[in-house]
């Protein structure tokens, strides 16, 4: 991806992102953890199965959008970003597939670890489902402000 | 994070004024919204804007420069607000997602909520949002039950 330094940061800092899937024709748009990998240029958000109503639908329509503007507790500066791509579903190993985020998400949230810890008393919150979204459109709004034309990233 | 409280609105020939579902106080106290409507490829279309509350109780939008058309369109507005930790981590979360159509009101775009869906992590913690969610999850782990006895 050829993005610029200031987008690249967002990716690579911002916590969390607006996350958005399609039921039947209606965005349904939750904030979500997500973890960017910066070989491969694809985001990765996991969900438990007590919240997989967002799964159902990307596995009906795996068309969903993330957007990234909200720079609380990242460190840097506000910018907004749009990345429309294609869900990706792994949901074969529950219990596993997503420890290999593991590493990311205690760098985002350090006290994943004490939580961790009670995994059998929140043993269904455990049970995750891995989606993974390949960009198809990028769109950015430097500094955050949304009343200019976004600006079109090269993938 | 999913929802604490939905409430859709009966529809037919009376629409709901914004504070028959939206409770104007819990409203305020976030800082902005999110628009998000189906673009012309299919795709969700997002996009963060301010907006304010009229003393009707009306939710006007500041309307953002976007390549896409959401006039007409059914769209959601997500407010959401999380309190980042000095050491890593967030916490104070809560949002509010409102579906419903907007049209232009005096160079805003002023909001018709249709449906609602929210969560306050200080009203339901998240221990109890997750027993609640378990009817979701057992039906998650129903639906991949073929696959598994294959």
């Amino acid at each position: 991806m050829q993005a610029p330094s200031w987008v690249q940061d967002v990716f690579e800092n911002y916590l969390i992102c607006e996350f958005t899937s399609i039921d039947n024709g209606k965005p349904v748009t939750f904030p979500l953890l997500f973890f960017y990998d910066n070989n491969s240029a694809k985001f990765t958000v996991t969900s438990s199965i007590l919240f997989s109503r967002k799964i159902e639908h990307m596995k009906k329509n795996p068309k969903v959008s993330l957007l990234f503007s909200n720079p609380e507790g990242s460190g840097v500066e506000k910018h907004v970003v749009l990345v429309q791509g294609v869900a990706k579903i792994e949901d074969s190993d529950l219990d596993h597939g997503w420890e290999r985020y593991l590493p990311m998400w205690r760098k985002k949230e350090p006290y994943i670890d004490g939580f961790l810890a009670a995994r059998e008393q929140f043993a269904w919150f455990w049970k995750r489902i891995v989606v993974e979204v390949e960009p198809k459109k990028i769109l950015a709004w430097k500094n955050g402000d949304t009343s200019k034309a976004p600006e079109a990233i090269s993938l | 994070m999913e929802e604490r409280r939905y409430f859709q609105g009966a529809g037919g020939n009376q629409p709901l004024t914004a504070l028959e579902l939206v409770d104007p106080d819990r409203l305020s106290r976030f800082r902005y919204g999110i628009i998000t409507w189906i673009d012309k490829d299919g795709f969700p279309f997002s996009v963060a804007t301010d907006f304010l509350l009229s003393e009707n109780g009306e939710i006007l939008l500041k309307k953002p420069n976007t390549p896409q058309a959401m006039m007409g369109a059914r769209i959601g507005v997500l407010f959401n607000h999380i309190t980042g930790i000095p050491t890593g981590g967030y916490t104070d979360r809560r949002y509010m997602l409102v579906w419903g159509k907007v049209s232009e009101d005096k160079g805003f775009l002023k909001l018709h909520p249709e449906e609602i869906s929210e969560w306050d992590e200080k009203i339901l913690p998240f221990d109890k949002l997750c027993a609640a969610a378990v009817p979701q999850g057992k039906k998650y782990l129903e639906s991949l039950q073929p696959s598994i006895d294959a």
